[in-house]
C-alpha cells in the first residue's frame, strides 16, 4: 500500500437551485478546469479518472461518457461510481485505490449532480425500489391511503423514523434539531461554496418551519441543489514533487447493514438510529489510521448530514462523543468553529447537496481544514486530524476518511 | 413451503415528470446562427479541427475552442442509411417511404452532421455526393430550422 495526497480541490464557482445558464458537461468543467488551477496540474498529467454521481437523478446513465472531453479523459482509463448519497466518498475512495495499490501516480476524481434537470423523486424511486418490495414484506401498505406510502416517494418521510429513535435513546429533543440546523445555516452564510446559507439563523428561527413528518421540519432538510466538485489525488512521491503542503489519507472504510430495509427498519435490527454500519466503519478506520482514542485525536469532523439530527446522531455512532452527548456538546457551544468539536463548517449537506458532490465535499472540506485554506469558515484550532463521514445507499450505507496533515507512516 | 400461484403483486406508482436539460451556451450560439441561416462550428485552437456544432472543449487536445467559424453550407455525403420505419410518441412506424439519413461533412476540418438528405433516390445514393442544406422559409432559432439536405 501507498501513501496517497489530496494535491487539488477544484469546485464550481457556485453552488445553486438551477444553473441554466450551462449544459451538464459544461458545468462539470468548471470544476475541472478550478481543480487544475488549484494544483497546477494539465490534463496531461492525469493518469486515470474517477467519475462519480447519483444514479438516475438525471436520468443520464453515462454520465461520465458524455462528459469524456469536458474531465480530460479522452485515452484514458475512466470509471463512473454510484453507490447513492455516498457517491462522492466511493469515487473518493476508488481514486485512492487507484495510487495505493501502485497501478495509478496522479488520478483525478469528478463528482457532480445538477438536480434542476432532473426528477429528484423520481430518482430517488429509482433507488428505493428494493426497499418498496421490502416494505410490502415487512406489510406496509405502499399503495394505500394510510400515509405509510409516503416513505415510497422521498426520504424526508423514512427519515423521521431514524430521527424519532435517536431522540429517544439520546434524550435530546426537536429543539436540538432546530439548532444543530441554524448552526450549519450560519456556517454555511461564510462559505462561499454553501447554497442555503442564513447568517441570522436561530433555532427559534428553525422552529417556525413546518412539521413534514414529526420530528423532521422543512428546516431541517437539505435542498436540492446543481454543482460540481473534482478532487486530484497523487502518490507520495508524486506529490512531493507537486505541491509543498497536501492532505494525506490516513485511512478510508465502508460498510452496508441489511441491503432492502435500510432506514426503515433496518432488516433485523429494528432501530433504524442504530446506524451498525457507521459503527464499524468508524472503528476500521480509527485502527487503520492508529487511532486509538478518536475524541482526542480527530480534530474536525464533518458528517453528510441530509437531515439535521444526523450530525448530532452519527457523531455519537461514530464515537467522537457519547451517546446522549452529542446535543449536549452543541448546548454548550463545543460543535461551533470556535469550539472544542467543530463540526460541519461547511454548512453540511443540510445547507448544500449536488448529491453525487455531496460525500466528496466531506473530504474535500477535510482537507480545506488541514491545509487551513477553508477561508472564513475556517475553524480557531488547529486541525491535524480530521474525519469525513458519508452515509447513503439505500439509508444504511456509510462510507469514512481520515485525513491528516502528513503522511502516514508505512 | 407450498406457494400457491398467485404470489405476484402489482403496485402501480404513477408518475410524471420532466427533464430540463440545459444546453448551455454553445448550443444556443448554434441556434442562434440558425436565425441568420448559418451554421456555426468551434475551432480548436491547437490543432484547427472543427466542432459542428460548436462545443466547448476539443478533446484530443484538452483545449478550450473559443473561436465560431461560420461553415459552407454545401458538402459530401461521407456515410449513411436508409431509413424505413419513424418514431411516433415512442412507437415504431412504417415510414411512408424509405429516407435517407446522412453523415455531412462541410469542411475537410469539421466533425460530421447528421441530417436528412432529400431530393435523392435511396436506392441511388451514394458516399462522396455533393449535398447542400436547405432551410425553412422562417427561421426563428430552432433545431427544426435546418430543414434537410438536397444533392447540390
Amino acid at each position: 500500500m501507498r501513501n496517497v495526497a489530496i494535491v487539488g480541490i477544484g469546485y464550481t464557482p457556485v453552488f445553486v437551485s438551477k444553473r441554466r445558464d450551462v449544459c451538464i458537461p459544461e458545468m462539470i468543467s468548471e470544476a475541472v478546469e478550478n481543480a487544475f488551477k488549484d494544483s497546477g496540474l494539465t490534463p496531461a498529467d492525469i493518469d486515470a479518472v474517477v467519475f462519480g454521481n447519483m444514479q438516475t437523478f438525471e436520468g443520464v446513465n453515462l454520465p461520465h461518457l458524455w462528459s469524456a472531453d469536458y474531465i480530460a479523459s479522452l485515452g484514458k482509463p475512466v470509471m463512473r461510481i454510484a453507490t447513492g448519497g455516498t457517491t462522492g466518498m466511493s469515487a473518493f475512495h476508488a481514486g485512492y485505490y487507484h495510487i495505493a495499490s501502485g497501478l495509478h501516480d496522479v488520478v483525478m476524481v469528478v463528482t457532480y449532480e445538477k438536480q434542476s434537470e432532473g426528477d429528484s423523486q423520481v430518482g430517488l424511486m429509482g433507488i428505493i425500489t428494493p426497499e418498496i418490495m421490502a416494505m410490502l414484506a415487512a406489510g406496509i401498505d405502499v399503495t394505500g391511503q394510510k400515509g405509510m406510502g409516503a416513505i415510497g416517494g422521498g426520504s424526508a418521510g423514512g427519515i423521521s423514523y431514524q430521527a424519532s429513535s435517536y431522540l429517544h435513546h439520546s434524550g435530546a429533543g426537536i429543539e436540538h434539531i432546530d439548532a444543530i440546523a441554524a448552526m450549519e445555516r450560519r456556517n454555511a452564510a461564510k462559505n462561499p461554496y454553501a447554497h442555503l446559507k442564513d447568517p441570522e439563523a436561530t433555532a427559534e428561527k428553525i422552529a417556525q418551519t413546518p412539521l413534514i413528518s414529526w420530528p423532521i421540519r422543512f428546516g431541517h432538510v437539505c435542498p436540492t441543489s446543481d454543482g460540481a466538485t473534482v478532487c486530484i489525488l497523487a502518490s507520495e512521491e508524486k506529490a512531493a514533487k507537486l505541491v509543498d503542503k497536501a492532505a494525506w489519507v490516513w485511512a478510508v472504510a465502508n460498510c452496508a447493514s441489511d441491503a432492502t430495509t435500510g432506514n426503515l427498519i433496518e432488516g433485523i435490527i429494528t432501530d433504524p438510529a442504530e446506524q451498525m454500519p457507521a459503527q464499524i466503519a468508524a472503528r476500521q478506520a480509527y485502527e487503520r489510521a492508529g487511532i486509538e482514542d478518536p475524541k482526542k485525536e480527530i480534530d474536525y469532523v464533518e458528517i453528510y448530514n441530509g437531515f439535521a439530527h444526523q450530525t448530532l446522531m452519527f457523531l455519537e455512532r461514530i464515537g467522537m462523543c457519547e451517546v446522549g452527548e452529542a446535543h449536549k456538546l452543541l448546548e454548550k457551544g463545543e460543535l461551533e468553529m470556535s469550539g472544542r468539536l467543530p463540526v460541519n463548517s461547511s454548512g453540511g449537506v443540510v445547507s448544500t447537496n449536488a448529491i453525487g458532490t455531496s460525500a466528496m465535499n466531506r473530504v474535500t472540506e477535510c482537507a480545506l481544514q488541514i491545509l487551513g485554506r477553508a477561508g472564513e469558515h475556517q475553524v480557531e484550532k488547529e486541525v491535524h486530524k480530521a474525519l469525513a463521514h458519508g452515509w447513503g445507499g439505500l439509508m444504511q450505507y456509510v462510507t469514512i476518511t481520515i485525513l491528516a496533515d502528513k503522511p502516514k507512516k508505512l | 413451503m407450498e406457494t400457491s400461484e398467485a404470489t405476484f403483486i402489482t403496485p402501480v406508482v404513477p408518475m410524471d415528470f420532466t427533464y430540463n436539460y440545459r444546453i448551455g451556451p454553445y448550443m444556443t450560439r448554434y441556434l442562434e446562427g440558425f436565425k441568420e441561416r448559418k451554421i456555426l462550428g468551434s475551432r480548436c485552437p491547437a490543432c484547427g479541427r472543427i466542432a459542428v456544432p460548436p462545443r466547448k472543449y476539443c478533446g484530443v487536445c484538452n483545449k478550450v475552442m473559443e473561436e465560431m467559424v461560420e461553415l459552407p453550407q454545401e458538402g459530401t455525403l461521407e456515410n449513411f442509411t436508409v431509413g424505413h420505419v419513424i418514431l411516433e410518441k415512442g412507437q415504431l412506424k412504417a415510414a411512408d417511404a424509405p429516407y435517407v439519413l446522412g453523415l455531412i461533412r462541410l469542411d475537410e476540418k469539421a466533425s460530421l452532421l447528421l441530417h436528412r438528405v432529400e431530393g435523392v433516390d435511396p436506392s441511388r445514393v451514394e458516399k462522396g455526393m455533393k449535398v447542400k442544406a436547405v432551410w425553412k422559409e422562417d427561421v426563428e432559432g430552432d433545431y427544426g430550422d435546418l430543414d434537410h439536405f438536397e444533392p447540390a
